[in-house]
């Protein structure tokens, strides 16, 4: 029973930062209707610029997530405004190859610049925990987690409340109607990809706190990060958070009572799973 | 002049053919490597082109062909004709068996089922004893690079002439209304998803036969290779590159990618991942419609074929 | 009525807790032209969506030649005969004229023409009747709004269907342009086909229709000859709302 709630807290906690990484590509698929094939290079170079920012700098990983998010936010920018933009209204197949380009050209310089050495965000109390009625809760993936909860509000939020939220909104539901309102679709597009690109950032770096990076992570996490948007609704904070959950959860479970090598399994299973048995609610989002 | 189109295209496999006679043995085996993905681009031309359902799981097919075909020789020790119809079958009753459910999603929701299906096949394989599990299977040897040269050539030829039939049949007329618009095809009487899964098994049955000439030739297999993900896009890409919905279009964008990685590769490794990376980026923004597209939308309105496309797609 | 073409009883369609139609039933004969008119949002492109199978009923009956249909899917029904144009127009945007045209011949009634080069012969036949013929190569995308609508016409009528569904053909068009279409769907009519149509151009209405049937909020409130259908008060007040006195 003990093991069983080890097991559910560790999912838990993978679980938000799963969620984390589902926001940004369920944001950008649900606003520009872009699949982003790059998403996960682009949580991968957040680590890698988190990682520089404390082994560099000495800044210390929480505190310096912003700067790396607002550095991913300027790329995610750049890219929409001068690649993206240029295909976002031909058919979805060539964002889909160009983001795939982008994936490789990411990678091959990551391994280029940063070599393919496995490389660890390691503050200082990365390895203390706190033990609740035996069960042990450490403190980096702890904080990973609250951080993703608090970064899905904010996103959450930001939709809801804010003007620019709302803009993007519109312009998800109805770019024609939303042109007439006065927003400027190429701005919103390039701040859209951008803050997905910032998520995208910021997962990357608590990545990097609670496990290893290199060049390579970025493809199964693509992956993963599909599942879970596919699941949350895509555009849907809250419910991507879920989604993240669920797979966390379900991960931690099938290494636990199988094997290890399930686990993929047990993520695309489910994803063809969802994706067989739902299909009515997800083709009101095609 | 139609009449000379028609030589074209035999004149050209006849001079495919007789390459292995007249060139080193490293360019044999580029050549085999090069027609067997040209073929998997083929194949996915009928159910990503010509029909315009996306598939990232056309690996599955391939996989299975080369599984079925190991199996087939190293455990039950047929022969090679019945091993390459025995992946054939298994990639076909795969196609069968999930086309129809999966069939019924759309665009990218679609591309991604397929792509859980290809890392659950492959993880499959991994685990199960006939399989060799994770350490593979070895097939009987067999030298004679020609010959598998010639094999993979007729199987390009044969994939390829069916493309070229369904592009002028009635039925690739209905994969394209499905592509084009899916509920106005249901309407005018075209039964979508038999169609669908009729072109999803064309697109297995090559891609697995391939797979089978590709497993007796380098004769050792294991999942990663066998379900190597990278195929997949691979065989898009080329595609994509060269003119979906064409019939040459994908032997084209399969024939000069491959060129372009092999001389790559060579010089330097990685750099030829990154100039891959690069091609792709421009090709998608200078060319949507692919390189076929290109060369005569160019010939017809010069430079502005760039522009009409630029106005025409971006935001 | 003599045997009617097509029957539909009770027919009622809900969308989550929205009722679209409600309890609809009415009778086609064979070469009856029948006009199906009503305020927007009333429930008409819905029925014609559940006659060619594009929705599936939440209840009723739908005969077509005596036979139930309501559980057929789209193209067993297109098969059967029945052709419609969309009212948000779907050419398929990448083919030409003519091969949008020749789907509808390859396709249509009976499981259309087996020979992709005879469906051809008869898809420009079906380009000349209706006008489209000296624009066979061009994508169909680059047409403008009339012609579109030219273009839908024809390819519902390559099909060679016997009931024909038409979606609000003459919106956007100008007077002259009415009347061509006009002269069009009687043309169509003797050749032998059924014609149930959408309009809200009340000129076309009354030259074309042998009946009109009209619906408000989904429900029936009128059915029966033209010129008694548009003088009933109740027609007069769904469109033009209460008089005020």
């Amino acid at each position: 029973m003990q093991l069983f709630g080890q097991i559910l807290v560790n999912g838990i906690l993978l679980g938000g930062l799963y969620g984390l990484m589902g926001l940004g590509m369920g944001l950008v698929w649900g606003v520009l209707k872009i699949v982003n094939l790059a998403h996960g290079a682009l949580i991968m170079l957040g680590g890698y610029a988190l990682y520089y920012l404390y082994t560099k700098a000495g800044i210390d990983p929480f505190l310096g997530l912003p700067l790396a998010m607002l550095a991913m936010f300027v790329l995610g920018y750049l890219l929409q405004t001068a690649l993206l933009n240029l295909i976002v209204r031909a058919a979805q197949l060539n964002t889909l190859l160009l983001t795939f380009g982008l994936d490789v050209v990411f990678v091959y310089l990551a391994q280029l610049l940063f070599t393919a050495d496995f490389r660890t965000i390691n503050p200082p109390y990365a390895g203390k925990n706190v033990s609740i009625s035996g069960v042990v809760v450490p403190y980096a993936q702890f904080g990973a987690f609250l951080v993703a909860l608090v970064l899905a509000g904010l996103l959450f939020l930001v939709l809801e409340k804010t003007r620019t939220g709302r803009a993007i909104r519109a312009t998800a539901q109805n770019l024609t109607a939303a042109r007439l309102y006065g927003v400027n679709p190429k701005r919103i597009y390039a701040i859209t990809f951008g803050a997905g690109a910032a998520l995208a950032g910021a997962a990357g770096g608590l990545y990097g706190i609670v496990s290893q990076i290199t060049p390579y992570i970025g493809v199964t996490l693509t992956a993963k990060s599909f599942v879970i948007a596919i699941l949350g609704g895509l555009d849907k904070p809250l419910g991507v958070i879920g989604g993240g959950l669920i797979l966390g959860i379900a991960e931690a479970m099938a290494a636990l009572y199988l094997d290890p090598t399930y686990t993929d399994i047990i993520s695309f299973g489910l994803l063809v799973v969802v994706l067989i048995a739902r299909p009515a609610q997800l083709l009101g989002r095609a | 002049m139609n009449r000379y189109r028609w030589l074209a295209l035999p004149i050209a496999a006849a001079a495919l053919a007789v390459v292995p006679w007249v060139t080193s043995d490293t360019i044999v085996q580029y050549g085999i490597n090069a027609l067997l993905v040209a073929t998997l681009a083929q194949a996915w031309n009928v159910i990503g082109g010509f029909s315009g359902y996306p598939s990232f799981g056309n690996s599955v097919f391939y996989g299975l062909g080369t599984y079925g075909t190991a199996i087939a020789m190293a455990q039950f020790h047929w022969s090679f004709g019945s091993g390459l119809v025995f992946g054939a079958v298994l990639g076909v009753a795969c196609a069968l068996l999930f086309g129809i459910p999966i069939l019924r999603l759309r665009g990218p929701y679609f591309a991604i089922a397929t792509l859980g299906l290809a890392a659950v096949m492959s993880a499959i394989t991994a685990t199960v004893e006939i399989a060799g599990k994770n350490i593979g299977l070895i097939l009987p040897l067999f030298r004679g690079d020609k010959l598998f040269y010639e094999l993979s050539l007729i199987l390009l030829v044969a994939a390829t002439g069916t493309v070229a039939w369904i592009a002028r049949s009635r039925f690739g007329a209905g994969l394209v209304a499905i592509r084009e618009d899916e509920d106005a095809a249901q309407v005018m009487g075209i039964n979508t998803t038999m169609y669908k899964v009729a072109a999803l098994t064309v697109a297995a049955l090559f891609s697995a036969l391939a797979g089978g000439i590709h497993a007796y030739w380098i004769t050792f297999i294991d999942p990663a290779s066998a379900f190597d993900p990278s195929l997949n896009v691979r065989m898009v890409i080329m595609t994509l590159f060269g003119g979906p919905g064409t019939v040459l279009g994908p032997v084209l964008g399969a024939f000069v990618l491959s060129a372009v990685s092999e001389v790559l590769a060579s010089q330097a490794t990685g750099v030829a991942s990154l100039f891959y990376g690069f091609v792709i980026v421009i090709a998608v923004l200078v060319m949507p419609k692919g390189l076929l597209d290109l060369v005569q939308g160019f010939r017809e309105t010069g430079w502005r074929y760039f522009v009409d496309n630029l106005r025409r797609y971006r935001i | 009525m003599t045997e009617p073409l097509f029957e539909v009883r009770h027919l009622t369609k809900r969308f989550r807790g929205l009722i679209a139609v409600s309890d609809v039933t009415f009778r086609v004969a064979p070469r009856e032209i029948v006009g199906l008119i009503g305020p927007n949002g009333a429930g008409k492109t819905t029925i014609i969506s559940l006659i060619s199978g594009t929705l599936v009923p939440s209840a009723g009956e739908i005969l077509f030649e005596g036979r139930h249909i309501e559980r057929l899917p789209a193209y067993r029904r297109a098969r059967l005969g029945i052709g419609r144009t969309f009212q948000v127009m779907k050419p398929f945007p990448g083919l030409s004229v003519l091969e949008n045209v020749t789907v509808g011949a390859l396709f249509g009634t009976g499981g259309g023409e087996r020979r992709r080069e005879r469906a051809e012969e008869k898809a420009l036949e079906w380009l000349e009747f209706t006008g489209l013929a000296r624009r066979m190569d061009q994508p169909a995308e680059a047409l403008g709004g009339p012609d579109r609508k030219r273009l839908e016409f024809a390819k519902a009528l390559a099909m060679n269907p016997k009931l024909l569904l038409l979606d609000e053909v003459m919106a956007g068009l100008n007077s002259v342009e009415v009347d061509q279409v006009v002269e069009l769907i009687k043309k169509v009519r003797e050749k032998g086909v059924t014609i149930l149509v959408i309009e809200h151009v009340m000129k076309a209405i009354r030259r074309l229709s042998d009946r009109l049937l009209v619906l408000h909020h989904g429900q029936q409130i009128a059915e029966g000859r033209t010129d008694e259908v548009l003088s009933d008060p109740r027609v007069v007040e769904a469109y033009l709302g209460k008089r005020r006195q």
